[in-house]
């Protein structure tokens, strides 16, 4: 019974959301959850789809071509090039892109790699393929970066991709391109599909600064997946949209298991993200200066626990992910697996009511560490490093 | 917005927009369609500044009722805050001492409803009109194909005697359309009724390549984006670039 799940486990993320909501004053910097509500903009856009009834009957499969076309115009400003009625699917979030693309380009028993730490939803997802996650290290001492030599060592005749987030959830950093392009040369070297997850890319917080994609190559498309997703960008997590690119040989494929899975995209939501793609410019723009601010806000906080924490400062994203650097701590009394990062999360929301999420959970190369989201509003992250600062002082 | 500051923002930029015409008098070279105006408006303004001609398009899909003027002015949306309407209301005025306004207008229309098409062109008289094929897509706020038929023949209809109608000819419901017209009618695409006829299509590394042929004469085109709609645009923009060489 339940082979298929049994190697499953409910997110981290999710576990620390349900032990942290038994603490009624709880201040959860653990999910990755803009503190923004969608913009007005967006909002209207449905609102007149709802009024000309547009919303009730399913769409083609990859998605109303008017939102597919949009998307296409959107990827050409970013040097991407892709056929808006062969090579781009919208998808129900970007976790379906993901989903049904490692079941369409994998078979059971396949590996892929995931430089890690990084999202932790990778890893069930390939588990429930029947495939399996292989960790590379990304190396901290040089800002989370590629170390390519590692690669070459993880690949075996079972590879079937690499599949990395970039900007990388949870470290905020961004892979250069002399690094993606090397990691390129891998993939044609042995054959292997790229996956480039980049949900984050519109978040950078440095100035003049352009995240670049190995989809922007002609001759990789047939090698490079990626995918995107309205959640993070336009404050929509809860809408359940994104889509994903790649040559017309690969998304083909990739169309059969997305209608499997759900037919298409929520209707509503594909309106909502022709609204982003229409009108939301300024709402990104303003969102990115106030993580900007956040992150400096929360770094500025960090500095002042440097007993506690070292940390990369992140560039990208809304997270930050702190190496806990204090010694002698004991959290043998916890219900939580055996792990300095479990344990250290479970203190700080049983001591000071802040939740955060344990470094494990984004691949073994986090353990150690947590990840703090500063997605929250400034008073949330003044408040959480308050009571944290706190409860250092007097340990 | 209220409906009502609505309506007297939409007139007010109807009207400046009509005096700006009147006095620049750009050639105006409409594109509308349910699908592909967005790369064919793309593939015209690229052709037209290839020759050094001076070419505004809407930015974005500035279209409709308010869209337009502010496509043909260059101005930005306020979209629902009344204070950043500020700047377009101040800036269409300037637009009547602009001394560079461009030759040619290349506007996308949009019709989402009947009698949107009669407003439009209550604003603009195109020269040229590209009309890039009916789907069924906007087809909710029509009762038909055939009302929404109307909507492009009335475009059609609209568009000078002197001008160009370029008609995706590989459209069922194209030759309808063009039955409107008193402007010249060329058709581009596939079928043999083509003027501008898509001879070959093959999928190079940096996108696609084509052959069209026109008047005997055989382009070769490098598109350098992936899609047959691309190449359809392109067989459009080249009509239109001979009928504006030829007055």
């Amino acid at each position: 019974m339940f082979e298929r799940t049994k190697n499953l486990k409910l997110s981290v993320i999710k576990q620390m959301e349900l032990r942290a909501s038994k603490f009624p004053d709880v201040i959860s910097l653990a999910q990755g959850v803009p503190s923004f509500d969608t913009p007005e903009c967006i909002k209207r856009r449905v609102e007149l789809a709802l009024r000309d009834g547009v919303v009730a009957k399913y769409s083609l499969s990859p998605g109303l071509p008017e939102l597919r076309e949009l998307i296409e115009v959107k990827l050409a400003e970013e040097n991407m090039f892709y056929d808006f009625e062969k090579e781009i699917l919208v998808t129900a979030g970007s976790i379906e892109g993901i989903t049904a693309t490692i079941l369409a380009i994998t078979n059971p028993g396949d590996e892929i790699i995931i430089p890690e730490p990084t999202y932790t939803s990778y890893r069930e997802v390939i588990t429930l393929a029947g495939c399996v996650p292989v960790f590379v290290s990304l190396n901290e001492e040089k800002g989370w970066t590629l170390e390519l030599e590692k690669y070459e060592a993880a690949i075996t005749p079972k590879t079937k991709a690499i599949f990395y987030c970039n900007p990388n959830n949870p470290t905020g950093t961004v892979y250069s391109k002399e690094q993606l392009l090397e990691l390129a040369k891998l993939a044609e070297k042995h054959n292997l599909y790229l996956i480039s997850d980049e949900v984050y890319k519109d978040f950078l917080l440095e100035e003049d600064r352009r995240i670049f994609s190995l989809a922007e190559l002609p001759e990789l498309r047939k090698r490079v997946i990626r995918l995107f997703s309205f959640s993070k960008s336009y404050a929509m997590t809860g809408w359940r949209i994104g889509y994903l690119h790649s040559d017309e040989s690969v998304v083909k494929e990739i169309l059969k298991v997305h209608d499997s899975l759900v037919t298409c995209a929520p209707v509503i939501s594909q309106y909502a993200a022709m609204g982003a793609l229409e009108m939301a410019d300024k709402d990104v723009a303003y969102f990115n200066r106030q993580y900007l601010k956040r992150r400096d806000l929360i770094c500025a906080r960090l500095d002042k626990l440097k007993n506690i924490f070292s940390y990369v400062k992140p560039t990208s994203s809304y997270y930050v992910f702190p190496k806990i650097i204090k010694d002698n701590m004991k959290f043998d009394s916890y219900d939580c697996p055996d792990s300095l990062s479990w344990g250290f999360a479970l203190y700080l929301l049983e001591k000071a009511q802040v939740a955060v999420v344990p470094g494990v959970a984004f691949g073994p190369n986090g353990e150690g560490h947590v990840r703090f989201s500063f997605g929250r509003s400034e008073k949330d992250i003044n408040r959480a490093m308050d009571r944290i600062e706190k409860l250092f002082k007097f340990t | 917005m209220k409906p009502f500051f609505k309506k007297i923002l939409q007139y007010y930029l109807k009207y400046i927009t009509k005096l700006v015409l009147a006095i620049h008098k750009p050639v105006i070279i409409a594109v509308a369609g349910s699908a592909n105006k967005t790369f064919t408006r793309d593939e015209i303004r690229k052709v037209l500044e290839k020759r050094g001609s001076n070419a505004r398009a809407n930015l974005k899909s500035f279209n409709t009722e308010i869209g337009l003027p502010l496509a043909i002015l260059n101005l930005p949306s306020g979209y629902n805050e009344y204070r950043n309407w500020l700047p377009a209301i101040k800036g269409a005025l300037a637009a009547l001492f602009e001394t560079d306004f461009p030759k040619f207008l290349v506007l996308e229309l949009g019709v989402s409803k009947k009698g949107d098409m009669k407003y439009l062109l209550s604003v603009i008289s195109p020269e040229v009109s590209v009309i890039t094929g009916i789907t069924q897509r906007y087809i909710e706020s029509f009762s038909g194909m055939d009302d929404l038929v109307g909507e492009y023949k009335i475009l059609a209809k609209g568009t000078k005697r002197s001008g160009l109608v370029a008609v995706n000819g590989d459209n069922s419901r194209s030759g309808e359309v063009a039955k409107s017209s008193q402007a010249e009618i060329l058709f581009y695409g596939k079928s043999e009724k083509c003027q501008a006829k898509i001879l070959e299509i093959e999928r190079g590394s940096n996108g696609e390549v084509a052959e069209i042929s026109v008047g005997g004469k055989i382009h070769r085109e490098e598109l350098g984006r992936f899609g047959e709609h691309h190449i359809y645009a392109r067989a459009a923009a080249i009509l239109v670039d001979k009928h504006i060489q030829s007055v």
